[in-house]
């Protein structure tokens, strides 16, 4: 009971000497009608009711509202609404008396304001107590509201009535007691004591509400959290402090807690998920620093393997002591595979991007070794790449400026990219001549070139290639040179075997015509031998005949139109080979000029002709076509003259030997010289002959002599 | 008048040959007049009128045989001539088939050689008449 201490405390304390006297009965009444309130507002009606039933007119309560700062009436008992207003005062007016006994905390009687009004018994009622509360014991603290103002010896002040250590928000107020004039010290020292006890118990009411609303809150928040837990995504899962589950989310249920109807092999994946989780909780504990960890975790439900970063965070009581974790798992299976992906494409990419190096660094090899100038020109034919050779021709010298020589190559070689670039052919190639910066000499280059497209089909880049054409050239001039010698050297033992023969030709004709005038005057037994002298003869003669073709060949070697050539041949032969029954059917193609001596090609063609016109001695037809074989390097090339006929043909035996000196199919009419001596003149124009033939279809003779562009 | 022998003119520069032309033709029924040189030639186409001019292009002094032939024209048109060469040369037969003068290249075939006289001959006779009518 309080109030033993509070009479040591309050300077009135002869005068609370009679509350101890007053009948229990009465005040166990009151205090039992007190206690029935469940809510601190219910306090006040049962409060005024007692007061106004110890014998006092009217009474009221009021109380602080820290939030408007004034005192306002909560309850008041036959008191008029004017009366009621006249307490409503600011909680800081220091000189209104209510406040005053408010401020001091102890019950005071305020004499009457005026005639006709009564004593006012003024009772200050705040939160207090002599214990502590439940909070500031569990929590040590010495600093309870109830007790601070319980044990107050200054002024209170209204401001600090919230509790520092459960927060709550207490009150104060005063109780207001209209004392008649009769009113003695024993009335007031019961009034006094009703009133301790009312504010004993509406203390006691607050904090019980106080705490009741704090449980509610809590609770709420409690919910909100678990809402927030269990709506996320990523498995939560609290645990204490030996890594026992105390809470997990839908997410972790998934993982760590066995469902229902399962097979056991999902058990047995979710007994493995929580020993891991708990090896992974331990390990972390133990290291301290580390708060995350990836861990493999089996989906029981899906069955699939996921894997997650285990967050954690360790939860500690009021006292620091560590109660548990909370451990939030991210699912970084895709992410990982994401990340291994990307991990993948980037070695790719490097490998490409190696391959793509060494191909370059091969390319750049192969450039620079290729030793002719290459040029790459865009789609607008805009040159992008010079090599260092092209470079020396078209590129600005070491001081970035450009001699007229290269101004002019550069014009020439532009004009050119120009026109391939813009044509429709794929490749081309092109004489280019230029002038060589360094030796100022002109070159005849070979541009060759060719077109890269790009995925739409449109020229991407073009690449030219400056063949060097001069060495080419000198090349097939020594070549020339040679075999004008070769041919030189055949004309000159052509024309020795005609000067022979020509000297032997008219001894020759003198022998013939005496054997002649001989016909019929031998004797009969000298006839044989007569015969013999007559047959070899005329082989002598023939021989000669065939040799004195060769005199002619003194012609200088030059330019060759061998369609002309060609030409000029049949119109020779055209009479003889209409008289023998022979159609004529020529095809002549384009050709390049050919080098060579004329005349011998002439006798080619005459000796070919005519033994096509002998092998067909009841006619048939003669085919001769010409034709140009250019080579791939687009310099090099043919002409090729075919001489076919169809008649008897050669025999297989003899086709062998057939260019061989003295073989013939026309017994004594030929000298076998014929076509050695063509063979001898192709080859020594650098050409071929082949020959084809099949007896009764015909032959085929096939020359192909070289031709340089 | 068709008894009359034909008289052709040889001329040839090898003496043996000219020789054995003149006793080829004489076996044949001809009246042969033989030159051995373009000099003897000339003299023998002013002496007298003749039916056919054989002769070689190659001769020792500096006509050709196309000189002796053109003076022989020249004296009397239309004269039947006929070439003799051992040199098969192109420019030879060009000329030749230009001035109208058949040409036999050494070694001669003796057939061909009077086939082409015999030839030659009537060719001439029968353009004679042809002309003469």
């Amino acid at each position: 009971m309080a109030t033993p201490q509070m009479r040591m405390e309050h300077s009135a304390s002869l005068r609370l000497e009679a509350i101890e006297r007053r009948p229990a009965v009465l005040r166990r009444q009151s205090t039992l009608r007190l206690l029935g309130a469940e809510r601190s507002e219910e306090i006040y009606p049962v409060l005024l009711e007692e007061v106004v039933a110890l014998g006092f007119p009217r009474a009221l309560i009021g109380m602080a509202d820290f939030e408007s700062g004034d005192l306002i009436p909560v309850a008041a008992l036959n008191c008029s609404r004017k009366y009621q207003q006249r307490f409503r005062v600011s909680l800081y007016a220091g000189d209104d008396p209510v406040i005053r006994v408010l401020q001091a905390g102890n019950p005071m009687v305020i004499p009457a304001a005026g005639l006709g009004q009564n004593r006012l018994y003024c009772h200050p009622v705040v939160y207090r107590n002599r214990n502590f509360c439940w909070e500031a014991e569990r929590e040590r603290r010495m600093d309870c509201l109830a007790v601070e103002n319980f044990k107050r010896k200054r002024r209170l002040q209204l401001q600090e009535q919230g509790c520092a250590i459960c927060e709550l928000r207490a009150y104060a107020g005063v109780v207001l007691v209209d004392l008649k004039p009769s009113s003695g010290v024993r009335q007031i020292a019961e009034l006094r004591a009703l009133i301790e006890i009312a504010n004993r118990y509406l203390g006691r009411i607050f904090r019980t509400e106080h705490h009741y609303n704090r449980m509610t809150d809590m609770e709420i928040t409690i919910r909100q959290m678990e809402t927030v837990m269990l709506s996320m995504a990523d498995p939560v899962i609290l645990t204490d402090a030996n890594h026992r589950v105390i809470m997990q989310n839908k997410a972790a249920e998934r993982f760590f807690k066995v469902p229902e109807q399962v097979s056991e092999g999902r058990i047995r994946a979710v007994e493995l998920n929580n020993l891991l989780f708990s090896a992974a909780l331990s390990s972390m504990a133990v290291s301290g620093s580390e708060t995350s960890r990836d861990l493999t975790l089996v989906d029981a439900i899906e069955g699939e393997e996921l894997l997650f970063e285990a967050v954690c965070a360790a939860t500690y009581s009021r006292d620091g002591l560590p109660t548990g974790m909370v451990t939030v798992m991210r699912d970084v299976t895709d992410l990982r595979r994401a990340d291994q992906e990307m991990r993948a494409s980037m070695e790719k990419l490097r490998a490409a991007e190696e391959l793509v190096r060494q191909d370059r660094d091969r390319l750049n090899l192969i450039v620079e070794n290729v030793g002719d100038p290459i040029v790459v020109s865009d789609g607008a034919a805009k040159i992008v790449l010079l090599d260092p050779l092209a470079q020396e021709l078209f590129g600005p010298d070491k001081e970035g400026e450009r001699d007229p020589i290269r101004i002019r190559n550069q014009a020439k070689l532009d004009a050119y990219l120009t026109t391939f670039t813009f044509s429709f052919s794929d490749r081309d190639s092109s004489p280019l001549r230029l002038v060589h910066p360094g030796s100022r000499g002109e070159i005849e280059y070979d541009a060759r070139s060719g077109k890269i497209y790009d995925e739409r089909g449109q020229v991407a880049f073009t690449v030219t290639v400056l063949r060097d054409f001069t060495a080419v050239r000198k090349l097939e001039q020594l070549k020339l040179e040679r075999r004008m010698l070769e041919i030189e050297k055949f004309a000159a033992t052509g024309r020795l075997a005609g000067t022979i023969a020509h000297e032997i030709n008219n001894p020759m004709e003198a022998i013939k015509n005496a054997i002649f005038l001989l016909t019929d005057k031998v004797q009969a037994d000298s006839t044989p031998v007569y015969q013999i002298l007559k047959s070899e003869t005329e082989r002598v003669a023939r021989i000669v005949r065939q040799m004195l073709g060769l005199y002619r060949t003194a012609d200088q070697v030059g330019s060759l139109e061998i369609n002309t050539i060609v030409e000029d041949t049949l119109l020779l032969f055209s009479r003889q080979l209409e008289h023998s029954g022979i159609r004529v059917q020529t095809k002549l193609g384009k050709l390049p000029q050919a080098v060579g001596s004329a005349d011998q090609l002439r006798q080619v063609l005459s000796n070919l002709v005519v033994n096509a016109r002998d092998s067909m001695s009841h006619g048939g037809v003669l085919q001769v076509r010409t034709r140009h074989l250019p080579a791939p390097d687009g310099i090099h090339g043919w002409v090729r003259i075919l001489i076919a006929d169809n008649g008897s043909g050669i025999p297989g035996n003899i086709l062998e030997s057939i260019f061989e000196p003295f073989v013939t199919t026309k017994g004594e009419k030929g000298t076998g010289l014929g076509l050695w001596i063509v063979k001898g003149i192709i080859e020594n124009h650098a050409g071929k002959i082949r020959v084809r033939s099949g007896v009764g279809h015909g032959t085929v003779f096939k020359l192909d002599l070289p031709v340089v562009r | 008048m068709t008894s009359r022998k034909y008289r052709i003119l040889v001329v040839d520069d090898e003496p043996s040959v000219l020789t054995t032309y003149r006793m080829i033709l004489e076996q044949k029924g001809y009246d042969v007049v033989a030159a051995a040189s373009s000099g003897a030639a000339r003299k023998a186409l002013e002496s007298a009128k003749l039916d056919l001019l054989l002769c070689d292009l190659s001769l020792e002094e500096k006509d050709s045989g196309f000189e002796i032939i053109d003076y022989a024209r020249s004296r009397q048109p239309g004269l039947p001539s006929l070439l003799l060469t051992g040199y098969a040369s192109r420019d030879v037969s060009e000329r030749a088939q230009r001035s109208g003068i058949s040409v036999l290249f050494k070694p001669i075939d003796i057939q061909e050689f009077l086939g082409t006289i015999t030839t030659k001959l009537r060719n001439a006779h029968e353009q004679a008449q042809a002309s003469g009518q």
